[in-house]
Protein backbone atom coordinates (compact mmCIF):
# COMPACT_ATOMS: atom_id res chain seq x y z
CA UNK A 1 0.00 0.00 0.00
CA UNK A 2 1.30 3.47 -0.76
CA UNK A 3 0.62 6.74 1.05
CA UNK A 4 0.37 10.10 -0.65
CA UNK A 5 2.38 12.94 0.78
CA UNK A 6 2.10 16.65 0.13
CA UNK A 7 5.42 18.23 -0.69
CA UNK A 8 6.00 21.97 -0.53
CA UNK A 9 8.62 24.49 -1.53
CA UNK A 10 11.70 22.31 -1.53
CA UNK A 11 11.63 21.00 -5.09
CA UNK A 12 13.54 23.03 -7.73
CA UNK A 13 11.23 24.80 -10.24
CA UNK A 14 12.70 23.00 -13.25
CA UNK A 15 11.85 19.64 -11.67
CA UNK A 16 8.32 20.82 -10.89
CA UNK A 17 7.89 21.80 -14.56
CA UNK A 18 9.00 18.33 -15.55
CA UNK A 19 6.62 16.70 -13.08
CA UNK A 20 3.72 18.76 -14.45
CA UNK A 21 4.22 16.94 -17.75
CA UNK A 22 4.00 13.54 -16.11
CA UNK A 23 1.55 11.00 -17.48
CA UNK A 24 0.53 10.21 -13.93
CA UNK A 25 -2.33 12.42 -12.67
CA UNK A 26 -1.29 12.01 -8.98
CA UNK A 27 2.22 13.25 -9.73
CA UNK A 28 0.85 16.17 -11.75
CA UNK A 29 -1.51 17.09 -8.89
CA UNK A 30 1.28 16.99 -6.28
CA UNK A 31 3.48 19.21 -8.45
CA UNK A 32 0.65 21.67 -9.08
CA UNK A 33 -0.18 21.88 -5.34
CA UNK A 34 3.46 22.61 -4.58
CA UNK A 35 3.70 25.33 -7.20
CA UNK A 36 0.50 27.04 -6.08
CA UNK A 37 1.54 27.09 -2.42
CA UNK A 38 5.03 28.35 -3.20
CA UNK A 39 3.71 31.09 -5.45
CA UNK A 40 1.21 32.24 -2.81
CA UNK A 41 3.86 32.42 -0.09
CA UNK A 42 6.29 34.26 -2.35
CA UNK A 43 3.57 36.74 -3.25
CA UNK A 44 2.72 37.43 0.40
CA UNK A 45 6.35 37.94 1.31
CA UNK A 46 7.03 40.20 -1.65
CA UNK A 47 4.12 42.43 -0.73
CA UNK A 48 5.24 42.63 2.91
CA UNK A 49 8.82 43.35 1.87
CA UNK A 50 7.73 46.19 -0.40
CA UNK A 51 5.96 47.92 2.52
CA UNK A 52 8.99 47.46 4.77
CA UNK A 53 11.39 48.93 2.23
CA UNK A 54 9.34 52.10 2.04
CA UNK A 55 9.68 52.85 5.75
CA UNK A 56 13.05 51.71 7.04
CA UNK A 57 14.88 54.67 8.55
CA UNK A 58 17.17 52.88 11.05
CA UNK A 59 17.84 49.84 8.87
CA UNK A 60 18.51 47.80 12.02
CA UNK A 61 21.87 49.50 12.60
CA UNK A 62 23.78 48.14 15.58
CA UNK A 63 25.52 50.05 18.36
CA UNK A 64 27.26 48.53 21.38
CA UNK A 65 27.89 50.44 24.62
CA UNK A 66 30.12 49.47 27.56
CA UNK A 67 28.57 49.96 31.02
CA UNK A 68 31.98 49.33 32.62
CA UNK A 69 30.30 47.47 35.51
CA UNK A 70 27.90 50.35 36.16
CA UNK A 71 24.11 50.13 36.28
CA UNK A 72 23.23 53.42 34.59
CA UNK A 73 22.79 52.97 30.84
CA UNK A 74 22.97 56.66 29.82
CA UNK A 75 26.53 56.88 31.20
CA UNK A 76 27.78 53.87 29.19
CA UNK A 77 30.54 54.39 26.62
CA UNK A 78 29.99 53.82 22.90
CA UNK A 79 32.39 51.05 21.81
CA UNK A 80 31.25 49.80 18.40
CA UNK A 81 29.08 50.94 15.50
CA UNK A 82 28.33 49.61 12.01
CA UNK A 83 31.13 51.78 10.62
CA UNK A 84 33.65 50.87 13.33
CA UNK A 85 36.17 48.07 13.37
CA UNK A 86 36.07 45.02 15.60
CA UNK A 87 36.93 45.60 19.26
CA UNK A 88 39.73 44.10 21.34
CA UNK A 89 36.99 43.14 23.79
CA UNK A 90 35.41 39.81 22.75
CA UNK A 91 32.16 40.67 24.58
CA UNK A 92 31.70 43.72 22.34
CA UNK A 93 32.08 41.64 19.20
CA UNK A 94 29.88 38.79 20.41
CA UNK A 95 27.08 41.22 21.29
CA UNK A 96 27.49 43.01 17.95
CA UNK A 97 27.45 39.73 16.02
CA UNK A 98 24.50 38.33 18.00
CA UNK A 99 22.43 41.43 17.33
CA UNK A 100 23.33 41.11 13.65
CA UNK A 101 22.43 37.42 13.40
CA UNK A 102 19.05 38.03 15.01
CA UNK A 103 18.36 41.00 12.75
CA UNK A 104 19.37 38.96 9.69
CA UNK A 105 17.24 35.99 10.78
CA UNK A 106 14.14 38.17 11.00
CA UNK A 107 14.97 39.87 7.71
CA UNK A 108 15.95 36.85 5.64
CA UNK A 109 13.59 34.24 7.06
CA UNK A 110 10.50 36.20 8.05
CA UNK A 111 10.96 39.36 5.96
CA UNK A 112 10.73 41.48 9.10
CA UNK A 113 12.81 44.67 9.18
CA UNK A 114 14.30 44.66 12.70
CA UNK A 115 12.37 44.58 15.98
CA UNK A 116 9.55 46.94 15.05
CA UNK A 117 9.33 45.94 11.39
CA UNK A 118 10.47 49.46 10.50
CA UNK A 119 14.23 49.15 10.78
CA UNK A 120 14.55 49.97 14.49
CA UNK A 121 18.12 50.48 15.67
CA UNK A 122 19.60 47.72 17.82
CA UNK A 123 21.49 48.87 20.90
CA UNK A 124 23.38 46.48 23.16
CA UNK A 125 24.84 47.33 26.58
CA UNK A 126 27.59 45.02 27.82
CA UNK A 127 29.42 44.64 31.16
CA UNK A 128 26.28 45.72 33.05
CA UNK A 129 26.80 45.81 36.83
CA UNK A 130 29.34 43.71 38.70
CA UNK A 131 29.09 39.90 38.37
CA UNK A 132 25.57 40.27 36.95
CA UNK A 133 24.02 36.86 36.21
CA UNK A 134 21.55 37.84 33.54
CA UNK A 135 20.67 39.46 30.22
CA UNK A 136 17.46 41.39 29.64
CA UNK A 137 15.43 43.55 27.26
CA UNK A 138 14.61 46.87 28.93
CA UNK A 139 11.82 47.74 26.52
CA UNK A 140 14.13 49.58 24.11
CA UNK A 141 17.50 47.84 24.12
CA UNK A 142 19.40 44.80 25.25
CA UNK A 143 21.57 44.56 28.38
CA UNK A 144 24.19 41.87 29.08
CA UNK A 145 25.85 40.84 32.33
CA UNK A 146 29.30 39.26 32.63
CA UNK A 147 28.18 36.51 35.02
CA UNK A 148 29.75 35.90 38.40
CA UNK A 149 32.39 33.53 36.98
CA UNK A 150 31.40 30.96 39.58
CA UNK A 151 28.08 29.69 38.21
CA UNK A 152 27.41 31.93 35.21
CA UNK A 153 29.66 33.29 32.51
CA UNK A 154 29.34 36.16 30.02
CA UNK A 155 25.81 36.23 28.58
CA UNK A 156 27.03 37.63 25.23
CA UNK A 157 28.26 34.08 24.52
CA UNK A 158 24.77 32.68 23.90
CA UNK A 159 23.26 33.68 20.55
CA UNK A 160 19.95 32.04 21.47
CA UNK A 161 19.76 34.27 24.55
CA UNK A 162 20.31 37.31 22.33
CA UNK A 163 17.61 36.06 19.95
CA UNK A 164 15.36 35.44 22.95
CA UNK A 165 15.72 38.98 24.29
CA UNK A 166 15.30 40.75 20.95
CA UNK A 167 12.22 38.62 20.28
CA UNK A 168 10.65 40.16 23.40
CA UNK A 169 10.83 43.38 21.40
CA UNK A 170 9.17 41.74 18.38
CA UNK A 171 6.39 40.40 20.62
CA UNK A 172 5.89 43.87 22.09
CA UNK A 173 5.47 45.34 18.60
CA UNK A 174 3.11 42.58 17.42
CA UNK A 175 0.82 40.72 19.85
CA UNK A 176 1.92 42.71 22.91
CA UNK A 177 1.38 39.61 25.05
CA UNK A 178 0.85 40.68 28.68
CA UNK A 179 3.68 39.59 30.98
CA UNK A 180 1.80 37.42 33.43
CA UNK A 181 0.16 34.00 33.65
CA UNK A 182 -0.57 32.26 30.31
CA UNK A 183 -0.01 35.29 28.01
CA UNK A 184 3.28 35.87 29.87
CA UNK A 185 4.32 32.23 29.53
CA UNK A 186 3.50 32.44 25.81
CA UNK A 187 5.59 35.63 25.66
CA UNK A 188 8.54 33.72 27.17
CA UNK A 189 7.92 30.71 24.92
CA UNK A 190 7.86 32.82 21.76
CA UNK A 191 11.25 34.22 22.81
CA UNK A 192 12.63 30.73 23.41
CA UNK A 193 11.25 29.47 20.09
CA UNK A 194 12.71 32.28 17.98
CA UNK A 195 15.87 32.36 20.11
CA UNK A 196 16.58 28.75 19.28
CA UNK A 197 15.57 29.33 15.65
CA UNK A 198 18.18 32.09 15.34
CA UNK A 199 20.76 29.59 16.60
CA UNK A 200 19.57 26.76 14.31
CA UNK A 201 19.35 29.05 11.28
CA UNK A 202 22.81 30.56 11.82
CA UNK A 203 24.33 27.08 12.22
CA UNK A 204 22.16 25.61 9.42
CA UNK A 205 20.98 22.83 11.72
CA UNK A 206 18.10 20.50 10.94
CA UNK A 207 15.54 19.65 13.63
CA UNK A 208 17.43 16.42 14.30
CA UNK A 209 20.84 18.08 14.59
CA UNK A 210 19.69 20.94 16.85
CA UNK A 211 20.11 20.68 20.64
CA UNK A 212 16.87 22.62 21.37
CA UNK A 213 18.53 24.17 24.44
CA UNK A 214 18.40 27.79 25.57
CA UNK A 215 21.51 29.22 27.18
CA UNK A 216 23.74 26.15 27.05
CA UNK A 217 26.74 28.52 27.03
CA UNK A 218 25.89 30.66 30.08
CA UNK A 219 27.10 28.24 32.75
CA UNK A 220 30.70 27.89 33.84
CA UNK A 221 32.29 24.50 33.07
CA UNK A 222 32.04 23.45 36.73
CA UNK A 223 28.23 23.65 36.77
CA UNK A 224 26.39 20.41 36.08
CA UNK A 225 23.59 21.76 33.88
CA UNK A 226 22.77 21.42 30.19
CA UNK A 227 21.16 24.83 29.83
CA UNK A 228 18.64 27.28 31.27
CA UNK A 229 15.77 25.54 29.46
CA UNK A 230 15.12 22.72 27.01
CA UNK A 231 12.37 22.88 24.37
CA UNK A 232 12.83 19.20 23.64
CA UNK A 233 12.59 18.11 27.27
CA UNK A 234 11.15 20.82 29.55
CA UNK A 235 11.96 19.89 33.15
CA UNK A 236 15.23 18.22 32.27
CA UNK A 237 17.61 21.08 31.56
CA UNK A 238 19.31 20.69 34.96
CA UNK A 239 19.13 18.74 38.16
CA UNK A 240 21.89 19.49 40.65
CA UNK A 241 22.25 20.43 44.31
CA UNK A 242 22.94 24.11 43.59
CA UNK A 243 19.97 24.81 41.29
CA UNK A 244 17.58 22.00 42.21
CA UNK A 245 15.59 20.35 39.41
CA UNK A 246 14.35 22.20 36.34
CA UNK A 247 10.68 22.97 37.28
CA UNK A 248 9.32 23.44 33.73
CA UNK A 249 6.27 21.31 32.84
CA UNK A 250 5.89 19.71 29.41
CA UNK A 251 2.14 19.04 29.71
CA UNK A 252 -0.95 20.90 30.89
CA UNK A 253 -1.55 18.34 33.62
CA UNK A 254 1.65 19.65 35.28
CA UNK A 255 0.80 23.38 34.85
CA UNK A 256 2.28 25.28 37.80
CA UNK A 257 -0.01 27.81 39.48
CA UNK A 258 2.04 30.63 40.96
CA UNK A 259 0.94 34.09 42.16
CA UNK A 260 1.06 36.99 39.71
CA UNK A 261 3.82 38.77 41.65
CA UNK A 262 7.55 39.32 41.23
CA UNK A 263 8.22 36.52 43.71
CA UNK A 264 5.84 34.25 41.79
CA UNK A 265 7.55 35.01 38.44
CA UNK A 266 4.30 36.77 37.43
CA UNK A 267 2.38 33.50 37.48
CA UNK A 268 5.34 31.37 36.41
CA UNK A 269 6.05 32.93 33.02
CA UNK A 270 9.49 31.23 32.93
CA UNK A 271 8.01 27.97 34.22
CA UNK A 272 4.87 27.26 32.19
CA UNK A 273 6.54 28.36 28.95
CA UNK A 274 7.72 24.75 28.88
CA UNK A 275 4.29 23.66 27.60
CA UNK A 276 4.14 25.76 24.38
CA UNK A 277 7.89 25.21 23.97
CA UNK A 278 7.32 21.48 23.82
CA UNK A 279 4.41 21.97 21.38
CA UNK A 280 6.71 23.86 19.02
CA UNK A 281 9.43 21.23 19.31
CA UNK A 282 6.92 18.44 18.53
CA UNK A 283 5.48 20.38 15.59
CA UNK A 284 8.94 21.03 14.16
CA UNK A 285 10.19 17.49 14.53
CA UNK A 286 7.01 16.04 13.00
CA UNK A 287 7.28 18.36 10.02
CA UNK A 288 11.00 17.68 9.88
CA UNK A 289 13.72 19.40 7.89
CA UNK A 290 14.54 22.90 9.12
CA UNK A 291 12.50 24.40 11.94
CA UNK A 292 12.91 27.95 10.61
CA UNK A 293 10.83 27.05 7.55
CA UNK A 294 7.18 25.91 7.93
CA UNK A 295 7.11 25.68 11.78
CA UNK A 296 8.62 29.17 12.19
CA UNK A 297 6.24 30.69 9.67
CA UNK A 298 3.19 29.12 11.36
CA UNK A 299 4.30 30.40 14.79
CA UNK A 300 5.24 33.86 13.47
CA UNK A 301 1.93 34.34 11.68
CA UNK A 302 0.15 33.15 14.83
CA UNK A 303 2.08 35.64 16.97
CA UNK A 304 1.01 38.47 14.67
CA UNK A 305 -2.61 37.29 14.94
CA UNK A 306 -2.50 37.19 18.77
CA UNK A 307 -3.39 39.86 21.33
CA UNK A 308 -2.25 40.88 24.80
CA UNK A 309 -4.58 38.39 26.51
CA UNK A 310 -4.07 35.35 24.28
CA UNK A 311 -4.18 32.12 26.28
CA UNK A 312 -2.53 28.79 25.43
CA UNK A 313 -5.79 27.46 23.94
CA UNK A 314 -6.21 30.57 21.76
CA UNK A 315 -2.66 30.33 20.49
CA UNK A 316 -2.97 26.61 19.75
CA UNK A 317 -6.17 27.25 17.77
CA UNK A 318 -4.47 30.05 15.85
CA UNK A 319 -1.48 27.89 14.89
CA UNK A 320 -3.90 25.24 13.58
CA UNK A 321 -5.75 27.86 11.55
CA UNK A 322 -2.52 29.42 10.21
CA UNK A 323 -1.16 26.01 9.24
CA UNK A 324 -4.29 25.50 7.15
CA UNK A 325 -4.06 28.96 5.56
CA UNK A 326 -0.39 28.44 4.69
CA UNK A 327 -0.27 24.77 3.78
CA UNK A 328 -3.85 23.59 3.30
CA UNK A 329 -6.50 21.74 5.28
CA UNK A 330 -5.31 18.36 6.53
CA UNK A 331 -1.83 19.09 5.22
CA UNK A 332 1.00 17.30 7.00
CA UNK A 333 1.92 20.65 8.58
CA UNK A 334 -1.57 21.15 9.99
CA UNK A 335 -1.73 17.58 11.28
CA UNK A 336 1.67 18.04 12.93
CA UNK A 337 0.36 21.13 14.74
CA UNK A 338 -2.77 19.26 15.85
CA UNK A 339 -0.82 16.29 17.18
CA UNK A 340 1.77 18.47 18.92
CA UNK A 341 -0.78 20.45 20.94
CA UNK A 342 -2.71 17.29 21.73
CA UNK A 343 0.48 15.73 23.12
CA UNK A 344 0.91 18.61 25.58
CA UNK A 345 -2.72 18.37 26.70
CA UNK A 346 -4.31 21.10 24.56
CA UNK A 347 -7.05 20.03 22.16
CA UNK A 348 -7.75 22.26 19.18
CA UNK A 349 -11.20 23.85 19.51
CA UNK A 350 -13.93 22.53 17.24
CA UNK A 351 -12.20 19.25 16.42
CA UNK A 352 -14.06 16.34 18.06
CA UNK A 353 -11.68 14.29 20.20
CA UNK A 354 -12.15 11.10 18.16
CA UNK A 355 -11.35 12.84 14.87
CA UNK A 356 -8.44 14.68 16.46
CA UNK A 357 -7.06 11.38 17.73
CA UNK A 358 -7.29 9.77 14.29
CA UNK A 359 -5.69 12.72 12.55
CA UNK A 360 -2.95 12.95 15.17
CA UNK A 361 -2.28 9.26 14.72
CA UNK A 362 -1.89 9.88 11.00
CA UNK A 363 0.53 12.74 11.66
CA UNK A 364 2.59 10.67 14.09
CA UNK A 365 2.86 7.71 11.76
CA UNK A 366 3.42 9.56 8.50
CA UNK A 367 6.74 10.76 9.82
CA UNK A 368 6.29 14.33 8.65
CA UNK A 369 6.74 16.05 5.33
CA UNK A 370 10.37 16.86 5.80
CA UNK A 371 11.66 13.62 7.18
CA UNK A 372 13.00 12.99 3.77
CA UNK A 373 13.89 15.25 0.96
CA UNK A 374 10.92 16.35 -1.19
CA UNK A 375 12.39 15.00 -4.40
CA UNK A 376 13.11 11.69 -2.71
CA UNK A 377 9.52 11.57 -1.43
CA UNK A 378 8.13 12.19 -4.89
CA UNK A 379 10.52 9.69 -6.43
CA UNK A 380 9.36 7.13 -3.91
CA UNK A 381 5.73 7.79 -4.86
CA UNK A 382 6.54 7.57 -8.55
CA UNK A 383 8.46 4.32 -7.98
CA UNK A 384 5.55 2.87 -6.02
CA UNK A 385 3.06 3.91 -8.70
CA UNK A 386 5.32 2.53 -11.42
CA UNK A 387 5.55 -0.76 -9.53
CA UNK A 388 1.76 -0.85 -9.26
CA UNK A 389 1.34 -0.14 -12.97
CA UNK A 390 3.94 -2.80 -13.79
CA UNK A 391 2.17 -5.33 -11.60
CA UNK A 392 -1.15 -4.46 -13.22
CA UNK A 393 0.36 -4.79 -16.68
CA UNK A 394 1.76 -8.19 -15.73
CA UNK A 395 -1.67 -9.22 -14.42
CA UNK A 396 -3.31 -8.10 -17.66
CA UNK A 397 -0.70 -9.95 -19.72
CA UNK A 398 -1.21 -13.07 -17.65
CA UNK A 399 -4.98 -12.74 -18.03
CA UNK A 400 -4.66 -12.30 -21.79
CA UNK A 401 -2.40 -15.37 -22.02
CA UNK A 402 -4.84 -17.36 -19.95
CA UNK A 403 -7.77 -16.29 -22.14
CA UNK A 404 -5.81 -17.04 -25.31
CA UNK A 405 -5.00 -20.50 -23.97
CA UNK A 406 -8.67 -21.13 -23.15
CA UNK A 407 -9.73 -19.96 -26.66
CA UNK A 408 -7.21 -22.23 -28.35
CA UNK A 409 -8.68 -25.20 -26.51
CA UNK B 1 19.10 43.76 62.68
CA UNK B 2 18.70 40.99 60.08
CA UNK B 3 18.82 41.83 56.38
CA UNK B 4 17.89 39.27 53.74
CA UNK B 5 18.17 39.43 49.96
CA UNK B 6 15.97 37.49 47.52
CA UNK B 7 16.48 37.75 43.77
CA UNK B 8 13.62 37.22 41.33
CA UNK B 9 13.15 36.92 37.56
CA UNK B 10 15.72 37.13 34.82
CA UNK B 11 16.80 34.48 32.36
CA UNK B 12 17.43 32.14 35.30
CA UNK B 13 14.09 32.89 36.99
CA UNK B 14 13.22 29.21 37.35
CA UNK B 15 16.47 28.58 39.21
CA UNK B 16 16.01 31.61 41.47
CA UNK B 17 12.48 30.54 42.41
CA UNK B 18 13.94 27.54 44.18
CA UNK B 19 16.73 29.35 46.04
CA UNK B 20 16.30 30.65 49.59
CA UNK B 21 17.12 34.28 50.43
CA UNK B 22 20.59 35.10 51.72
CA UNK B 23 20.68 36.61 55.22
CA UNK B 24 23.14 38.76 57.17
CA UNK B 25 22.82 39.65 60.86
CA UNK B 26 24.50 42.87 61.98
CA UNK B 27 25.30 41.19 65.33
CA UNK B 28 27.77 38.96 63.46
CA UNK B 29 29.52 41.84 61.66
CA UNK B 30 32.47 43.98 62.73
CA UNK B 31 31.23 47.28 64.18
CA UNK B 32 32.24 49.38 61.16
CA UNK B 33 30.50 47.02 58.72
CA UNK B 34 27.34 46.93 60.89
CA UNK B 35 27.29 50.74 61.00
CA UNK B 36 27.71 50.97 57.23
CA UNK B 37 24.93 48.43 56.59
CA UNK B 38 22.58 50.25 58.97
CA UNK B 39 23.28 53.53 57.16
CA UNK B 40 22.64 51.98 53.72
CA UNK B 41 19.38 50.38 54.91
CA UNK B 42 18.16 53.70 56.29
CA UNK B 43 18.97 55.51 53.03
CA UNK B 44 17.29 52.84 50.88
CA UNK B 45 14.21 52.81 53.10
CA UNK B 46 13.90 56.60 52.96
CA UNK B 47 14.12 56.61 49.17
CA UNK B 48 11.78 53.66 48.61
CA UNK B 49 9.15 54.43 45.97
CA UNK B 50 5.56 53.26 46.16
CA UNK B 51 5.62 49.53 45.46
CA UNK B 52 4.63 48.79 41.86
CA UNK B 53 5.17 45.01 41.62
CA UNK B 54 4.71 45.22 37.84
CA UNK B 55 7.35 44.52 35.21
CA UNK B 56 6.62 47.55 33.01
CA UNK B 57 8.03 47.06 29.51
CA UNK B 58 11.21 45.32 30.64
CA UNK B 59 11.45 41.58 29.98
CA UNK B 60 13.75 39.25 31.92
CA UNK B 61 15.02 42.09 34.09
CA UNK B 62 15.70 40.98 37.66
CA UNK B 63 14.08 42.35 40.76
CA UNK B 64 15.28 42.19 44.33
CA UNK B 65 13.47 42.04 47.65
CA UNK B 66 15.50 43.20 50.63
CA UNK B 67 13.76 42.36 53.89
CA UNK B 68 14.84 44.18 57.04
CA UNK B 69 13.91 42.79 60.47
CA UNK B 70 14.69 45.20 63.28
CA UNK B 71 13.16 45.40 66.76
CA UNK B 72 10.20 43.24 65.73
CA UNK B 73 9.43 45.36 62.68
CA UNK B 74 9.74 43.85 59.20
CA UNK B 75 10.19 46.06 56.15
CA UNK B 76 10.25 44.79 52.53
CA UNK B 77 12.06 46.84 49.90
CA UNK B 78 11.55 45.63 46.31
CA UNK B 79 13.10 47.23 43.24
CA UNK B 80 14.12 46.08 39.76
CA UNK B 81 17.10 46.50 37.42
CA UNK B 82 15.31 49.13 35.38
CA UNK B 83 13.76 51.24 38.14
CA UNK B 84 16.32 51.06 40.94
CA UNK B 85 17.14 54.13 43.05
CA UNK B 86 20.84 54.91 43.67
CA UNK B 87 20.30 54.29 47.43
CA UNK B 88 18.79 50.85 46.80
CA UNK B 89 21.60 50.08 44.32
CA UNK B 90 24.21 50.99 46.96
CA UNK B 91 22.59 48.66 49.51
CA UNK B 92 22.29 45.86 46.93
CA UNK B 93 25.94 46.30 45.97
CA UNK B 94 27.02 46.04 49.62
CA UNK B 95 24.95 42.88 50.12
CA UNK B 96 26.19 41.34 46.85
CA UNK B 97 29.80 41.90 47.89
CA UNK B 98 29.14 40.54 51.36
CA UNK B 99 27.44 37.35 50.11
CA UNK B 100 29.96 36.63 47.36
CA UNK B 101 33.14 37.30 49.31
CA UNK B 102 35.38 34.22 49.54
Amino acid sequence: MTTTRRVHCIIPPHLLDKLLESDDSEVRKAALDTMLTTTRLRGERAIRASFIGATAPGNGRRTVFDCRQGRVLPTATLVRTEEGTASQDASVNRAFDGLGLTRDFYHDVLQRDSIDGLGMRLNGYIHFDRMYNNAFWDGQQMVFGDGDGRMFTDFTGAVDVIGHELTHGVTEYTAGLAYHDQPGALNESISDVFGTLVKQWSAHQSVDAADWLIGAEVFTPGIDADALRSLKAPGEAYDNPEFGKDPQPAHMNKYVNLPNTERGDYGGVHINSGIPNKAFYLTATRIGGYAWQAPALIWYESLKASTSQTQFQDFADTTYQKAEELYGADSAEQLAVLAAWQDVGIHISGIPTGIARTRSHTARHNGGVGHEDGVAALSKQIKALTAQVKALAEDVTALKSSNALKSSR
Amino acid sequence: MKVSLARHGGQAAAIRLQQPPEVVDTDTLPRSAATELTRLVAAATASAPAVSDRPGRARDAMSYTITVQDDGVTTDLTQSDTTMSPEFAALLDWLDKHFTRP
